[in-house]
């Protein structure tokens, strides 16, 4: 889906209040392949305020672990790692896609349709919206 | 009436000039825009392994066809699924522009501990029909790796969901299972698509 299904955005644009904090968009996630109980999370994050947003938690009722991870190639390794936090700047964004930043879905919970996901920031919820395998 | 006949002679010498040129145009080799071709190509060393179905593979299995070999994991949720991905839209691409016989997907395990034959099976399946993954001992896929200069390195986790770092290069094997060309990546589908069917005439 090219934009997110941002239920906060969405309310909040339907009452004509300003933009939501955070936006998503772009977003796809691949669906947990045979032989193989992950995904991977790729979207963009649209940070809409004067102040920086940290991104320390993203969770899905679907996967048992969503970590944040960044793929780098140097030397023509392909190397991995889990961030700790996922830094969207004031007023700029961050892209996570295809042999950069990425979200991890581990452990699926049964293979449904769609996938909520769910950011918080510091341990309190920042945003969250539902995503359909296929769309994008 | 001379005037004419220069005039003429002109765009005759015109004409066989610029054949002349479009002639040696044509006969400059077309070179690969992204491959390393190897001078010497390097044949796979021997090795003993089995491949999806767990029947045992060893060197000749590249012999008879051109292979991209691509050394990943079904962990791994990013590079190697795109790399597949990618491998599998070149390949589709070659078939529709009528090139054949086309170069086989090989995936090479780089985990054999969690890559059992019936994971790796189900996996390479699902990029296309005719792709090939080869596991076993470790000890097998580290002779093999490194015969071809390929790094991997098993990293350490708390939780068991540990990751494998890897190069992350696609080489190409010739029908005479020897290595010869190497796309060091990024991975783009119109770079195969280009260099491939240079690359498969040119032996």
């Amino acid at each position: 889906m090219r934009i997110a299904i941002v239920i906060a955005a969405l309310c909040l644009a339907a009452c004509g209040a300003p933009q939501a904090p955070v936006v998503a968009s772009d977003v796809e996630i691949t669906p947990p392949l045979p032989g193989r109980p992950m995904s991977a999370g790729y979207l963009v994050l649209t940070n809409n305020t004067d102040a920086d947003v940290r991104i320390t938690r993203v969770a899905s009722p679907q996967f048992g672990v969503v970590e944040i991870h960044e793929t780098t190639i140097e030397d023509g390794i392909a190397r991995m790692r889990e961030l700790d936090e996922l830094l969207v700047p004031a007023r700029g964004s961050v892209t996570l896609e295809r042999g950069g930043k990425h979200l991890m879905l581990m452990r699926p919970e049964g293979i449904g349709d769609s996938v909520l996901l769910q950011f918080f920031s510091d341990g309190a919820p920042l945003i969250e919206f539902e995503y359909r395998y296929g769309d994008n | 009436m001379k005037f004419s006949k220069l005039i003429f002679a002109c765009a005759i010498g015109f004409a066989v000039a610029a054949g002349i040129f479009l002639a040696l145009q044509m006969k400059q080799p077309a070179l690969p825009s992204s491959a390393t071709v190897l001078q010497n190509p390097n044949p796979v060393p021997a090795f003993e392994l089995v491949d999806q179905r767990g029947a045992p593979v060893d060197e000749t299995v590249f012999e008879g066809q051109w292979d991209l070999v691509f050394f990943g994991f079904t962990h791994c949720p990013d590079i190697c699924p795109t790399t597949l991905q990618v491998l599998a839209a070149a390949q589709s691409a070659l078939r529709e522009q009528g090139v054949s016989p086309l170069p086989r997907i090989v995936l090479v395990s780089v985990d054999p501990e969690r890559d059992t034959p019936e994971v790796l099976n189900e996996y390479v399946d699902y990029f296309g029909e005719g792709n090939l993954g080869i596991t076993g001992p470790l000890e097998g896929i580290r002779g093999l790796t490194q015969a071809l200069g390929i790094y991997f390195s098993k990293q350490d986790s708390d939780d068991g969901n540990y990751l494998v770092d890897h190069s992350a290069a696609v080489l190409l094997i010739d029908p005479e299972a020897r290595f010869s060309a190497l796309f060091s990546g990024p991975h783009v589908v119109g770079d195969y698509v280009h260099d491939l069917p240079i690359l498969m005439g040119a032996r």
